[in-house]
């Protein structure tokens, strides 16, 4: 039995040391132990009921493992799945997990505007909740400020950033007219901002020809990439990502508009990758896979595990949902255990919460923490795309950028616009 | 000027796929006076139903030329369910409209859970297939092939109907039923087969603009609860009944909302509801609309 | 009799805090937010005729006044924060209103349910202002000058604000009963019944419904305060048009043809969403079968079948 933990534990590790890994060997077995209830809430229906698909895709392929190796610290793993639906709904069903199911820890939540009003809450209600996505920022001001039982996920702006020092990098001289075609929210809004913020940071001389915005699940947009093309800009920048993103790009090849050598930037690609298809996404064009490549050459033995077992199980590709799913429930884990060993015996949640402030996980990604301002870090993957290989929609070509999430997000505290003009940001 | 033919065109085409769902709107509201909330859910329905044929199709070896064919074949095999909600509905037609209104809007309900549980979570797409037709140019105007052919569907829809309401038997007794359903049944006009067609006509109209737009565009669980509401006020602008009413209606929200995108895009929307407003205040019975007492 | 009722379900919603669990009374606050709406929706629908799709509007109305109060401009007083949102939403619902009662039956629906999703267009788009999907923040106020500043937020929603919300309920209850029950109300079903004759009669028929419909938009908007102070949050979702729908969903399955129907269909719809959505990921569907079940079979609703039950027990049926 020790040999197989080994085992799967060596696999968890991967490139890197896992805190959790060590601490666990040394537990004895509790088998009779309560199981440990996470509650999840996630997106079913609607626009995001892909993304909360995928997400708990991740959850379900982290706890499987956890549970294979005999819990946390001991204590199986047992989820109790709600839906995110509105800010006011899915409030009532985080009460219910935490007054009625009594769940010992909160993960989930995919939209911006649930998390604001849910993070408010749960701190009310002193309720241990790790954010997958989302984001409680005004804009990109911080609206959630020392948070003390919520701990949340990068900042939004984080692809915004890394895919516009990509385009600085790759493009930079070969551009002066831009144009956007962003989703009309908060999201599209910020993205496209922090886009231009980092235009004028580096010094790049630019005007901006168009500027759409669709609103969010728009599936007509032909008007607007006529809009683009009267335009005729020489860089387009959108942050589309949901089913509006293939239909933009099928739309915008049908109409000729990238037959002119304009260069493309799609911070949020990742989320659409396998619909994307190679007839009308040409090579070339910087996609972001946020937090999880799904065909990283260099990704870790646990990444190609998952991606492979995805395959499998769903016919489909993973996109970094799965990811932020699986980093919560490892860092909660990790939180768990390193305070378990600590304390020698059961720790209470104010352990657990002290003990996931900057502790390090190894997600299905690659190397990630939890800062001790309560907001993630993670390794973030963008590229250039091609169409060598065995899909039939483009992939990134090899060197893949690979960056830190610490050289993506504002540090703590600090205003994110005064971040950008201030910090010394490489490409 | 190419740019102003392409933004043209763009709202035209629009204009097609919503002329269609309000056509199924103003046929079934003309004749039986039912408002049909669910008008959204049978449109991605159809998108849904047409995109799974498609695919089946396509894996028994169909040429991928033919595949408008089946989408066209796929809308109309759907509207095999308008006499099934027809039925549903017939049991409040005695009734309040305030009822007919809620039935529809529990069928909305319904469909979101249904469309849910058939074909998943994940928007649908059907790749490039809209490329197998190619693109049309003329003159620095570039319009997919595909895009041409579902407007021109959609003016062959209208002239099929506005022919068969003005010149058959049966368009007459339609409109005559329309009119003044009491009278025609006591001149002998069987109502309720009457009532039942068009429904069904209504659906399918619904079902056939789904599945001809799904390959410009994707299926979606959000579908159905978003385009009730440009499809209202497609309605609102033409006027509640009127067949003209749907097309002028369609043509002007396609129209105003292209123009919007290009030349003041932060509007879009916020243009159609606007022109919806100037017309309840100048018009309100809509422009070919009649005063309802 | 009915009183002897009424007074029995006051007494039980008063005591239930110290029955239930939190979390059961935290789902009797948006059950009571729902009754004032719905009292006030039912004025406009089961009274007066006029079926809107669009009344959520007011709802949001009241929570966005609620957010922009509390966290924008720094008012704690929740009596202050009623008044204001009440106004807004009755400044909002004059040109609607205006526009809409022109039209009647189904024109009407159509109508306010475009203005509704105007509301939720600008709401969404207009973000620097409305905080666009996200929405405002709505901050804990104070109950006639009192703080409560000792109390969690959970215990603060079942305690205090709790009972403020079901004397409100109670006060708005007699409001609307003295309403529905004077020549105003009498000449509002009046109108319902034929609108013709009742003009015919003397009766401003225009003028009693832009009025009715003011009166509604004030009560839906009362609601929607509670609903955004208990969530802590007024999102533009909240204006969507299935969410005016649910608004009538639960007129409907409570009885709309009865004064405290919509006050059951409020408490019943809000238990049993809550359940079901526990229960499966289908609930929508189940949703859907229960108002298609309602309007064939029970058209008035669950108190339509308590008072034919009643009648049946006391024998009084011919």
């Amino acid at each position: 039995m020790d040999q197989k933990r080994r085992k799967i534990l060596q696999a968890l590790g991967g490139t890197g040391a896992v805190i959790a890994a060590q601490p666990y060997l040394s537990f004895p077995a509790f088998a009779q132990n309560a199981p440990l209830r996470v509650g999840i809430i996630a997106p079913k229906a609607g626009i995001a009921g892909t993304i909360g698909e995928c997400g708990l895709r991740g959850t379900q392929f982290a706890v499987d493992r956890i549970n294979a190796g005999g819990g946390i610290a001991g204590r199986r793993v047992e989820l109790i799945v709600e839906e995110e639906t509105n800010p006011k709904d899915s409030i009532e069903r985080l009460r219910k997990l935490v007054l009625q199911d009594k769940v010992d820890c909160v993960q989930g939540i995919v939209s911006s505007g649930v998390s604001l009003a849910m993070g408010a809450v749960a701190e009310e209600m002193k309720a241990l909740t790790i954010f997958w996505d989302g984001t409680t920022q005004d804009g990109v001001k911080e609206t959630m400020v020392n948070p003390r039982y919520v701990f949340k996920s990068t900042d939004n702006e984080c692809e915004a950033v890394m895919g516009s020092l990509l385009a600085v990098k790759h493009w930079k001289g070969k551009f002066k007219t831009i144009a956007g075609i962003n989703p009309d929210y908060s999201y599209g809004r910020n993205n496209f901002a922090a886009f231009q913020a980092l235009l004028k940071k580096f010094g790049i001389e630019h005007t901006v020809v168009a500027d759409q915005w669709p609103k969010v699940g728009t599936t007509d947009l032909n008007s607007h990439v006529a809009a683009l093309k009267a335009a005729k800009p020489d860089l387009v920048f959108s942050s589309l990502l949901f089913a509006d993103l293939p239909i933009f790009m099928r739309t915008a090849h049908g109409a000729g508009l990238m037959d002119g050598g304009t260069k493309f930037v799609f911070p949020a690609a990742g989320f659409q990758h396998t619909a994307l298809k190679k007839s009308f996404t040409p090579a070339g064009m910087i996609f972001g896979h946020n937090t999880l490549y799904f065909d990283h050459p260099n990704a870790s033995a646990l990444q190609k595990q998952f991606v492979r077992e995805y395959e499998d199980k769903y016919k489909d590709y993973p996109h970094w949902e799965a990811d932020r799913a699986y980093f919560a429930m490892k860092v909660y884990q990790a939180g768990v255990e390193a305070a378990y060993k600590a304390k020698g015996a059961w720790p209470n949640q104010e352990d657990v919460i002290n003990a996931i402030e900057g502790v390090k996980v190894e997600s299905l990604g690659g190397p990630g923490m939890m800062r001790k301002d309560h907001i993630a870090e993670q390794t973030f993957y963008q590229g250039i795309t091609t169409h060598n290989n065995r899909y039939d929609f483009p992939t990134l070509a090899t060197p893949v950028d690979v960056m830190y999430s610490d050289q993506l997000q504002k540090p703590t505290g600090m205003d994110f616009w005064k971040w950008i003009e201030t910090a010394t940001i490489k490409l | 000027m190419t740019a102003f033919v392409d933004i043209l065109f763009g709202g035209v085409f629009h204009a097609a796929v919503l002329f269609l769902v309000a056509a199924g709107l103003q046929l079934v509201f003309g004749v039986q006076k039912i408002v049909n909330l669910a008008c959204g859910s049978f449109y991605a329905l159809g998108a849904y139903f047409g995109i799974s044929a498609v695919n089946w199709a396509l894996k028994l070896g169909l040429p991928p030329q033919l595949f408008l064919g089946v989408l066209l074949l796929a809308g109309l095999v759907l509207g095999l369910i308008g006499p099934v909600i027809e039925a549903l509905l017939r049991t409040v037609y005695h009734r309040d409209e305030a009822f007919q209104l809620l039935l529809t809007f529990a069928l909305v309900l319904m469909f979101q859970d249904v469309l849910r549980f058939f074909w998943g979570a994940n928007p649908q797409q059907l790749g490039d297939l809209v490329m197998s037709y190619g693109k049309l140019s003329a003159g620095g105007v570039i319009v997919p092939t595909y895009n041409m052919l579902v407007i021109l569907a959609s003016i062959v829809i209208a002239a099929g109907i506005g022919t068969f309401l003005q010149r058959t038997r049966f368009g007459r007794i339609l409109r005559a039923t329309a009119e003044n359903r009491e009278m025609s049944q006591g001149l002998g006009v069987n109502v309720r087969w009457m009532y039942a067609s068009v429904f069904t006509l209504g659906t399918v109209l619904g079902t056939v603009g789904g599945a001809l737009v799904v390959p410009t565009a994707a299926a979606s669980l959000d579908m159905p609860v978003e385009l009730v509401v440009e499809a209202f006020a497609v309605v609102v602008i033409g006027g509640l009944g009127s067949m003209r009413g749907a097309l002028a209606g369609a043509l002007i929200v396609g129209i105003m909302r292209a123009l919007a995108i290009r030349y003041y895009a932060e509007l879009e929307m916020l243009a159609i509801y606007l022109v919806v407003i100037a017309v309840l205040i100048a018009r309100p019975v809509g422009l070919f609309g009649k005063p309802v007492e | 009799m009915r009183l002897a009722v009424i007074i029995a379900a006051v007494v039980a919603l008063a005591a239930f805090p110290k029955l239930a669990t939190p979390y059961y009374v935290t789902l009797l606050l948006p059950a009571l937010a729902y009754a004032i709406a719905l009292l006030g929706f039912n004025l406009l629908f089961g009274y007066t005729g006029l079926l809107s799709f669009g009344h959520a509007l007011f709802v949001a109305i009241g929570a966005y006044g609620a957010a922009v109060m509390s966290s924008k401009l720094g008012v704690k007083s929740f009596e202050l924060i009623l008044l204001a949102s009440g106004a807004a939403a009755v400044v909002a619902a004059v040109p609607v209103a205006l526009l809409s009662v022109r039209y009647v039956r189904i024109f009407f629906g159509i109508l306010t349910l475009a203005f509704g999703m105007l509301f939720h267009s600008f709401l969404f788009k207009f973000y620097d202002i409305t905080g666009g999907d996200t929405g405002i923040r709505v901050l804990r106020p104070s109950l006639i000058g009192m703080d409560f500043k000792e109390l969690d937020k959970t215990s603060f929603l079942v305690g205090p604000f709790y009972y403020y919300c079901l004397v409100l309920l109670v006060l708005a209850g007699l409001l609307m009963w003295r309403l529905v029950h004077s020549p105003f109300g009498l000449q509002l079903q009046a109108i319902r019944e034929n609108p013709r004759k009742a003009e015919y009669l003397g009766v401003r028929v225009r003028l009693l419904r832009f009025i009715a419909f003011l009166i509604s938009a004030l009560y839906c908007a009362l609601g929607g305060v509670i609903l955004a102070i208990n969530t802590g949050q007024s999102d533009p979702e909240l204006a969507y048009w299935t969410h005016s729908g649910e608004l009538v969903f639960m007129t409907v399955l409570g009885g709309f043809a009865s004064f405290f129907g919509p006050v059951v269909g409020a408490f019943t719809f809000v238990l049993l969403k809550a359940e079901l959505m526990g229960l499966t990921q289908y609930w929508r569907f189940v949703l859907g079968v229960i108002l298609v079940l309602i309007v064939v079979l029970f058209p008035r609703g669950l108190a339509g079948l308590g008072q034919a039950a009643w009648h049946k027990l006391r024998g009084a049926r011919p």
